[in-house]
């Protein structure tokens, strides 16, 4: 998880940033991008647009895993903290229910497992999205700030194989961006 | 922008009017149009073995009445999921509904076939002895309940509510097939929701009458919830088979598609995960209050052999269900969601199974001849009833408003 | 400029069938959302605002004076008794827990149901949610009597070598309740980040910037982000789900597995489930209804919206009389002549007044809901939303009081009646909900902006074609009508 500050490669542009009217521009247009083999490259939007995943040839997030794993974890923890503490440890008669009263102990069990998977999930999603990350070099745009309201806009970083300074234009501008351009790597231009 | 405002007509009018119902149907001499015949012989065929190996005899008609049971919830089971499509206004189940509709239409069968529990209610119904109640303080004080004029009474009303929704709501549906009237839709949607509350009602004493009271000093307030839970796993199951069977005979491959699976297959986790709760919370209770008066109940459940089965369900009917059917790969796998409905489909007969049969056999479970005899002749008449309407009518409701919105639906 | 006065249009005499009516009116585009949602927040609060928290803020005060009086004299102060041993607080701990799951049906049973109309209300729904565990927290908190050892309940190894006793529903709910915090919390925020940003991205001043910005993480809009935002979403509300089930099941189980008559019956947990959601929709309608006037935001929260609601009231207040009815039933039913007197008792004995008022509340009430009418006119909802919360509070009050005071001795038979400090507590807690719901409005977005814009035809990339995909579908099939 970068925290703070965006660890790039040197050099002196981030990338290109190019600007899209609608969603559907910005699907057409990642559509193309990913057949022309570009790999470090991002849409943005303000809201998740349907078929964008497929539109940008992303693999399935693997977050439901994660959440498994700890949802699973976090039932087993909470029986065996019931079991041990109730059977093992410290065994009380209570109106006449067994030690290990699983039924009793069903419960909490399924609460902190609820807990567990849905701690993961936020974290989880944090950490897959490398967030926080408030530095970041596409802040340093101006037009980039309509992205929360209602900018849509294709980034592609230099550091990318396929990037040339005219080349990647030509395509994006052909594409139907609006507007293209060139970001500086200067990543403590913040979002803060 | 300003056209946008108001959405406007599919298709500039009526979409669907160019659709026809016979484009729709089961082909002539398909499968589909002689499994009528085949599952009527095996149905009637049943019935005349049964009787014949055992009729009049306790047996005999406690694996009717697991049987009935078994094929009238999923038959209810239909009637609720087309009362709760319109009344949500569902755009997604348009194509699955007709098969639904088909389902809740065997309901007028039931009343024929209640005919040997009525029958056979002295074998089946302690309350019926009339030396026991005489000397049961609490068997009198339900008399005014458990009686057989009221009994039968109860039940001549929920056939009569039962056949008249499920009438109703289909004949209107395979109406618009030929119309397109939008008026239907909208009369439809708006007696959906008193008809729930009917059909709430009418299937909570019905369970009542027919199962809780094979033990009548038992209770539950619970139990109605319960059969309603279980008789829609089946119903999804049921649905899921009938869609995939219909596929790989090559029939609406271009209407029910992966997406409507998807959400079949949800249908069926989100209820078996909602059968177990209820099943869990009705025992949980039972079991911490610890009264014998009802702990009764559960404890002949564990007797025996029955122990193994109250395990079956609990690890058969919730716990390799909610992890199989949760991944959404396996939803949208014709052949896994196959293997995962069949599966669930003889969970909620091992349920019906379990909630009933004990009765009889205290000790242990008893499988014969009969349970068999039984359960291929109400079957078979079931199967045979519901392909002869699927048969009869389009397979899906051509001319439905929202059935373009449901051709194109696309899940999450 | 996009409308922001009363709307010249609706969405709700609009015929569905010919197609769905759009869920937000007034002629609004990407940006005038986020304007009307953001604009409130970056201006100066109305009066309208400054008079609620006020108000609010004296009721939070005399919340702080009971509990501080409550923890220093002792329960001695209010009206519990024997045999009433529980009183006010247990029914408010419920009353406020079940207000809470509205905001996450809202939130995650609508979403995977979904409903898009969910976007305009599930922000403030959610912190309804939040603030209103807050104020259930407090009862079962301090009525513990030794608010200072409540500590006791958490398994935390100490010197006596003791536990907390794992098979009492009593933890259970402590559990349940903290989690259902914890993730009601994880929910609203996680939903929140886009937007946050979005305040972010308007802020002129250096310190909002900075605050906004940290709150928001350095989001980015990234689509890389939203797959990854949207799975975790997805599956919070498939987490939340059963969890709001869960934890009003559990609340149930603390009168559930009693022996008492009245108490220990099975249909509880889902009873109380469908209780709990029927009286959060009525809160959720009691606060949307005077927010969305305030802020200016009838073109988003909509009559439809308003309709949408009151139906889902109708369908859980009738299940909460179908398990009213099924009670009465099978306490009958049972020749039980305890839970027979149980019932008899709730509608003639001393506490029939608080018994017909549940009825009226909860049973007729939102049995006007079935015309249209009803559904569909403001004040009327307003009026209706605050009857079924007072419904629902007299339900809990009624399950307590009147099988604890009555129960199967009639030598220690009794009857309660609350004293001051017990109504004042209560009144006090309604200050820490709409104080607390007040400042969510002043300083975070309170609709949820980039949902709300994800269900507007323009966020469609099929959007503007010639055809819609239904329309699509439709051709192809009539092109082709085989199978």
């Amino acid at each position: 998880m970068a925290l703070l500050k965006h660890s790039l490669p040197d050099g002196k542009y981030y990338g290109m940033l190019a600007e899209f009217p609608a969603p559907r521009e910005l699907v057409h247009a990642c559509e193309h991008v990913r057949d022309a083999g570009y790999k470090r490259w991002d849409a943005h939007s303000p809201f998740p647009i349907h078929g964008m995943p497929r539109a940008m040839g992303l693999k399935s997030s693997i977050l439901p895993w994660v959440v498994l794993v700890f949802g699973l974890g976090g039932a087993t923890s909470a029986m065996l903290l019931q079991w041990w503490t109730s059977s093992v440890d410290y065994p009380l008669v209570i109106s006449g229910k067994p030690f290990f009263s699983w039924q009793a102990f069903v419960p909490i069990t399924f609460e902190l497992g609820v807990l567990g998977g849905a701690v993961a999930a936020v974290v989880g999603m944090l950490a897959l999205n490398q967030l926080p990350m408030l530095f970041h070099p596409l802040f340093g745009s101006k037009r980039f700030e309509q992205v929360t309201d209602d900018g849509f806009f294709i980034s592609i970083e230099s550091w990318d194989p396929k990037f040339d300074l005219e080349a990647t234009r030509n395509m994006l501008e052909r594409l139907g961006a609006t507007h293209v351009e060139l970001i500086s790597a200067d990543s403590r231009v913040g979002a803060s | 922008m300003s056209d946008e405002k108001i959405a406007r007509p599919l298709g500039h009018g009526s979409a669907g009017l160019k659709l026809s119902a016979s484009q729709f149907s089961v082909p002539r001499g398909s499968l589909w149009a002689r499994l009528p015949w085949i599952a009527g012989i095996v149905g009637l065929v049943g019935i005349a073995a049964s009787a014949v190996v055992g009729w009049g005899t306790e047996q005999f008609y406690f694996s009717w009445l697991v049987s009935y049971l078994y094929f009238l919830s999923i038959a209810l089971g239909g009637l609720f999921f087309v009362l709760v499509l319109f009344v949500t206004k569902a755009g997604w189940g348009v194509v699955v509904r007709r098969v639904a509709e088909n389902v809740m239409s065997t309901l007028p069968l039931f009343a024929v076939l209640f005919i040997p529990i009525w029958l056979g209610r002295h074998e089946l119904f302690h309350w019926t002895h009339e030396e026991a109640v005489a000397t049961d303080a609490i068997l009198q004080a339900k008399a005014p309940y458990l009686n057989d004029g009221f009994f039968l009474g109860r039940a001549v009303a929920y056939f009569a509510v039962w056949a008249l929704l499920s009438w109703w709501f289909a004949a209107q549906s395979r109406r618009q097939d030929h119309s397109g009237d939008h008026a239907i839709t909208h009369r439809l949607q708006l007696w959906s929701g008193p008809s729930i509350f009917l059909f709430a009602v009418t299937t909570s004493f019905a369970a009542f009458d027919w199962m809780m009271s094979l033990d009548p000093h038992w209770y539950s307030t619970m139990f109605g919830v319960y059969f309603f839970a279980g008789a829609l796993v089946g119903m999804f199951a049921f649905q899921a088979i009938v869609f995939i069977g219909l596929e790989r005979t090559g029939l609406l491959r271009n209407v029910v598609n992966t997406e409507h699976f998807h959400d079949m297959g949800k249908l069926l986790f989100a209820f078996t995960v909602f059968w177990a709760y209820i099943g869990f919370s009705q025992y949980f209770l039972i079991w911490y209050a610890n009264i014998p008066e009802e702990t009764i109940w559960f404890e002949h459940r564990m007797a025996g052999s029955w122990e193994s089965v109250t395990l079956l369900l609990a690890v058969g009917h919730f716990l390799v269900p909610f992890f199989f059917l949760m991944p959404k790969t396996i939803k949208r796998n014709r052949g896994l969601l196959l293997a995962g409905a069949m599966w669930m489909l003889l969970m909620h007969l091992v349920d019906i199974f379990w909630c009933v049969m004990p009765v009889l056999h205290h000790h242990g479970v008893h499988l014969g001849l009969l349970d068999v005899t039984t359960f291929l002749g109400i079957g078979g008449l079931f199967i045979s009833m519901f392909s002869w309407l699927l048969a009869r009518h389009a397979l899906i409701p051509v001319k439905d408003p929202r059935l373009p919105e449901s051709l194109a639906f696309e899940n999450m | 400029m996009k409308s922001s006065a009363a709307p010249t249009e609706d969405n709700i005499s609009h015929d569905p069938v010919d197609g769905r009516a759009p869920l937000i009116l007034g002629g609004h585009d990407f940006h005038s959302i986020t304007e009307a949602v953001a604009a409130p927040l970056e201006a100066k609060p109305p009066l309208g605002w400054w008079i609620v928290l006020a108000a609010s803020g004296s009721l939070l005060g005399l919340l702080g004076i009971s509990t501080m009086w409550l923890i220093w004299e002792g329960i001695g102060i209010w009206g519990v008794n024997n045999p009433v041993g529980w009183g006010w607080a247990i029914v408010n701990f419920v009353f406020w827990i079940g207000i809470g799951h509205a905001g996450t049906l809202i939130s995650a049973i609508l979403f995977l149901f979904r409903q898009k109309w969910r976007t305009s209300i599930n922000r403030s729904a959610e912190a309804m949610t939040i603030f209103a565990v807050m104020c259930a927290l407090i009862f079962p908190g301090v009525h513990v009597g030794r608010a200072w050892v409540a500590y006791w309940m958490m398994p935390i190894p100490n010197q006596m070598g003791m536990w907390p006793n794992f098979r009492s529903p009593l933890l259970w709910d402590v559990f349940a309740v903290s989690v259902y915090g914890m993730v009601s919390f994880l929910f609203w925020y996680t939903g929140m980040i886009p937007d946050l940003g979005t305040i972010r991205d308007r802020s002129k001043t250096k310190i909002r910037r900075m605050v906004y910005g940290f709150l928001a993480q350095g989001w980015r809009g990234s689509a890389r982000h939203w797959q990854h935002y949207e799975s975790a979403y997805l599956i919070l509300a498939a987490l939340a789900t059963p969890l709001v089930l869960s934890v009003h099941s559990i609340v149930s189980m603390d009168f559930a597995v009693s022996q008492l008559p009245g108490w220990h019956t099975t249909i509880f947990p889902p009873y109380f489930v469908a209780g709990a959601i029927f009286s959060g929709f009525a809160m959720v309608m009691t606060l949307m209804v005077i927010t969305r006037v305030v802020f200016k935001l009838e073109n988003i929260v909509t009559l439809r919206h308003f309709e949408n609601m009151s139906k889902i009231m109708l369908v859980t207040g009738s299940m909460v009389g179908y398990a009213y009815g099924m009670e009465f039933f099978i306490a009958w039913y049972s020749g039980n002549p305890y839970e027979q007197f149980t019932f008899v008792n709730r509608a003639f004995g001393p506490y029939a007044w608080a018994y017909w008022t549940m009825i009226t509340c909860n049973v007729l009430s939102p049995q006007l809901f079935w015309f249209k009418k009803f559904r569909t006119s403001v004040p009327l909802l307003f009026i209706l939303s605050i009857f079924v919360n007072i419904g629902m509070w007299f339900e809990r009050f009624v399950i307590v009081a009147s099988s604890l005071h009555r129960d199967f001795l009639p030598s220690s038979w009794g009857y309660y009646k609350p004293t001051f400090w017990d109504v004042s507590l209560f009144a006090g807690s309604f200050g820490l909900f709409f104080f607390m719901f007040c400042l969510f409005l002043r300083f975070l977005p309170m609709v949820a902006t980039a949902e709300v814009k994800t269900v507007m035809p323009e966020a469609d990339p099929h959007h503007g074609e010639d055809r819609t995909a239904p329309e699509r579908a439709m051709a192809s099939l009539e092109e082709e009508p085989t199978y």
